[in-house]
């Protein structure tokens, strides 16, 4: 039997992207006056974008880093019931050196979020269907915040009206493969579907299990506030129906990727071959730029394959042959490659352990295919789960940034993966042999980031509700 | 060449020196290994080597365990020549920690001294070990690699050259190149094999084994119900832990990793008290050293790839037991790797120690509780303050394809082999 999920209280960031509200912008915030900022927080808690609604004029959804949830009064049974990563955050040193946030992208170069820049207790997500109308709601809530100051501001890039044309900055499109989360309407059944508890905290996960959360006892809610923890504990469960978001600001060099792959693919005499260049960027991400996937349509980009996403590649290229074992979209979501035995229902329930919710925008100019070497553009990467170790961090470590990832030698994730000084290798699989692009340099810097908390709509108020 | 052993040498501190002595292991980490004190890599069949202070603890009858220096290492065999080499290149290393712990002798110190010394205080009973490939010597390891990397380079250097040429044609070109390069000699003939006498010895325990547990049938065959209803009762009745990992050690163990391909863990356990657990585990263990011995040798773990070497040995008259492993990746995907793959085989050693998640019929349930086996394995590990690999950028993935280039660079093959071969690269 499906798991009910209890849309009133999960934010609607965690049922959707809002993609047909246009404008985006997420607001940085900083507790200064923690009792009148808990008055704000009872005030937008009312209007909080919950799974339930779609909306189509505008959605405003919050989430807090540990360090806010203690200055706000989050009492200390709580806070002591978060994960380890969620409260030493995204810049404790070990960490900084298996996300790859090191060097020129290391926390202490940060834009915000690093150890020299001002902190940031909440994260305040707001949306609109367009430029217009997202101004009015942050115009509302700007004049209605109390306690809280802005320490950045982070305006997102119009979508598009026509969502088919919307590319990320380096000119692909993006977000197709989302798991389908088990509950939320659009899921339906089948082997696709993830369960409940990847994503959402409170609900039974891959395991069968609740995943590790804040419980308190039912003492510490007198006005039964919470909803009582689902594994019978009779405690009162602060993070039910919440997830751990995590924001990174990713910088990234569209000018250097497209020279890169020009340079690359030049005729003996010197001049460029744009469909050569095209097709090389296509295997560092693993799909065309219309999104089409390369094991689909390996030689040429096919619009008709744009949004296809029931596919393996191990059923499909075991040897990488049309995708590089290598390549961005083969390493973020390998499917059925997976040990003990690519290509099984046990590869692919491995797999299904690794899942994000992916809820990015773009930042900058939109996507041009000329763009200025100069301008500074990326993509504010968000993504949801329920745990950041087993999720997040894996997927960004032991998937993208391994050099010996699938096998290979010396092989970060070509687009995102950390490099070493000299860069990274990227190795094409070919008849009859492979080639090899040695030195391959950064395409994308983190320019900041953080770990937040999307609480439930009750955990919410409970917050707002203050020390007992 | 050789077959692969696991040395222990376990001495205790002597009171008072122990934060000395972890000054100097931390001074020693924070240079680097190796370093001149530990110069690992001029000995040549040390794969893996760690030191680590096993820390004071009580045991299950809350009698206080001092606290202990342990090195160990992974290493081609024979274990003297080991010794010998240790005691010559590494001596003042050796001195310099060993020093601390109870009876080393005063320097300056023969190496003769050293030898006899580390014979007395190795572990040399109750362990039991996994090597990813029995019989891979660390020269094959290195000279594989070395014999890759050469192959790459003069691929690379034709670039598009190879477009339209045949695997075979390929291949061949590829021959030449290796032929002519007089570094690259023994690569034209087969890796050599553990010594015969050994492969002998190996053989006769992989027969006398089973035959030993059949002519003891009639006495296990009514023991076994018996011991699987006092199984179950202890089952029941063990409260399993539900302790969380401390924050500080954490940080402070996983400061130490994600440098290499591969990471050391080491951790240790207390046996649950009273003699059925003792002797579970004991038998237990026994069972998992014939399995490791005779069936998962070769390159996978009932499906994990990523252990180069495991061993768990029994220390302090068997109360407690030290894990120690050197895997590929990182602690999350070593961990999840335990669970989703051989979360029965663990349960069959761990869940005989204290705190264990609950387990059924002794290999059920335990570590499908992901969070309390992770809390558990947290809880239980140790920093391994000095870690040396002999081959850091290389995964047991990545070894085992070299070998395989190696073995498929001469002899016939067809069109197709050859295209399987090239994709190697």
């Amino acid at each position: 039997m499906p798991v009910a999920l209890d849309l009133e209280d999960i934010q609607g960031l965690v049922a959707r992207g809002y993609r047909g509200l246009r404008s985006a912008c997420f607001l940085l915030l900083g507790v200064d006056e923690p009792s009148a900022a808990r008055g704000f927080l009872t005030r937008t808690s009312t209007k909080l974008t919950t799974a339930r609604s779609s909306p189509d004029d505008s959605a405003v959804n919050i989430a807090f880093t540990w360090e806010g949830l203690r200055r706000l009064g989050l009492p200390e049974t709580a806070l002591a019931g978060f994960p380890n990563e969620f409260v030493s955050g995204i810049t404790a040193p070990h960490r900084s050196r298996f996300l790859g946030d090191v060097d020129g992208g290391a926390p202490a170069h940060w834009l915000w979020g690093g150890p020299s820049t001002p902190g940031v207790d909440a994260l305040l997500l707001v949306y609109g269907r367009d430029e217009a109308t997202l101004r009015r709601r942050l115009d509302e809530l700007g004049t209605d915040m109390t306690g809280l100051s802005e320490v950045t501001r982070l305006p997102a890039t119009d979508l598009p009206t026509d969502q088919q044309t919307f590319r990320e900055p380096f000119g692909f499109r993006d977000g197709i493969s989302q798991p389908l989360i088990e509950g939320l309407p659009a899921a339906g059944s089948g082997a696709g579907v993830v369960r409940a508890g990847e994503f959402v905290l409170g609900y039974p996960n891959e395991y069968g299990l609740l995943t590790e959360r804040p419980l308190l006892p039912a003492q510490a809610d007198p006005h039964r506030m919470l909803p009582v923890d689902p594994g019978g504990s009779g405690r009162a469960d602060f993070g039910r129906n919440g997830s751990y978001l995590a924001l990174r600001q990713l910088r990234q060099d569209v000018g250097g990727f497209w020279r890169y792959v020009e340079d690359a693919t030049r005729r003996p005499d010197g001049s460029s071959d744009r469909d050569r260049s095209v097709a090389l960027a296509a295997k560092l991400v693993g799909r065309w730029p219309s999104g089409a996937p390369l094991v689909l349509s390996p030689e040429r980009d096919e619009p008709q394959f744009a949004a296809a996403n029931d596919f393996g590649y191990y059923a499909r290229d075991p040897s990488g042959l049309a995708c590089p074992l290598g390549a961005h979209v083969r390493r973020a979501n390998p499917r059925d490659t997976l040990d003990p035995q690519p290509g099984s229902a046990d590869s692919l329930a491995v797999n299904k352990r690794h899942r994000i919710l992916r809820r990015s925008r773009a930042y900058g100019p939109v996507y041009d295919s000329r763009p200025g070497p100069d301008v500074d553009r990326g993509l504010y990467f968000i993504c949801l789960n329920a745990n950041l170790t087993r999720q997040f961090e894996f997927v960004q470590h032991t998937w993208l940034n391994n050099p010996n990832f699938n096998g290979l030698y010396d092989d970060a994730d070509p687009l995102v993966g950390a490099r070493r000084p000299d860069g990274t290798t990227f190795t094409q699989p070919a008849r009859p042999v492979r080639r090899r692009f040695l030195g391959v340099p950064e395409f994308v810097t983190v320019r900041a980031g953080g770990y937040f908390f999307l609480p439930g709509r009750q955990a919410l108020r409970y917050l707002a509700g203050g020390p007992a | 060449m050789p077959h692969q052993l696991a040395v222990t040498i376990r001495a205790f501190v002597q009171p008072g020196l122990l934060a000395d002595l972890e000054d100097v292991l931390a001074d020693i980490a924070k240079r680097g290994v190796p370093n001149d004190t530990l110069p690992f890599d001029a000995l040549p069949g040390v794969h893996f080597a760690r030191l680590f202070v096993l820390p004071e603890a009580e045991d299950a009858g809350g009698e206080t365990i001092r606290p202990s220096l342990v090195y160990m290492a992974e290493v081609d065999a024979p274990v003297d020549r080991h010794f010998a080499e240790l005691a010559e290149a590494v001596g003042g290393g050796l001195d310099l920690l060993f020093g601390h712990c109870v009876d080393y002798p005063p320097t300056p110190v023969m190496p003769s001294l050293r030898v006899t010394w580390l014979r007395e205080h190795a572990l040399t009973r109750g362990t039991t070990y996994y090597v990813n490939t029995v019989g891979r010597g660390l020269t094959q390891i290195r000279q594989e690699a070395q014999l890759r990397e050469a192959i790459e380079g003069f691929l690379d250097q034709a670039g598009e050259g190879w477009v339209g040429r045949s695997a075979l044609e390929v291949r061949a070109r590829t021959q030449q190149f290796v032929s002519g390069r007089p570094d690259l000699v023994w690569a034209s003939s087969e890796p050599d094999e553990p010594s015969l006498r050994w492969r002998y010895m190996e053989t006769v325990h992989a027969v006398a084994v089973p035959l030993v547990g059949l002519a003891l049938s009639p006495i296990l065959v009514p023991v076994l119900p018996v011991w699987a209803g006092l199984l179950r009762w202890h089952e029941r009745r063990e409260v399993p832990g539900r302790q969380r990992p401390d924050q500080a050690r954490l940080l402070e163990v996983a400061e130490r990793e994600d440098f290499a391909a591969q990471n050391p863990f080491t951790a240790v356990g207390v046996i649950k008290p009273g003699l059925f657990r003792r002797v579970t585990a004991s038998t237990v263990l026994t069972l998992v050293d014939y399995g490791l011995r005779h069936i998962f040798n070769h390159g996978s773990l009932t499906g994990v790839k990523t252990i180069h070497f495991a061993r768990w040995v029994f220390i302090d008259e068997h109360r407690r037991l030290v894990f120690a492993s050197n895997y590929d990746g990182s602690l999350e995907s070593y961990m999840g790797d335990f669970i989703d793959l051989v979360g029965w085989g663990l349960n069959a050693v761990f869940s005989n120690g204290a705190g264990y998640p609950r387990t059924r019929w002794l290999v059920l349930d335990g570590a499908r509780d992901e969070q309390a086996f992770k809390n558990y394995l947290h809880c239980r590990q140790l920093v391994t303050q000095v870690w040396y690999s002999a081959y850091p950028s290389l995964t047991g993935e990545n070894i085992n394809t070299n070998a395989r280039l190696r073995q498929g660079l001469f002899g016939r093959m067809t069109e197709a082999e050859a295209q399987t071969w090239l994709a190697l690269l």
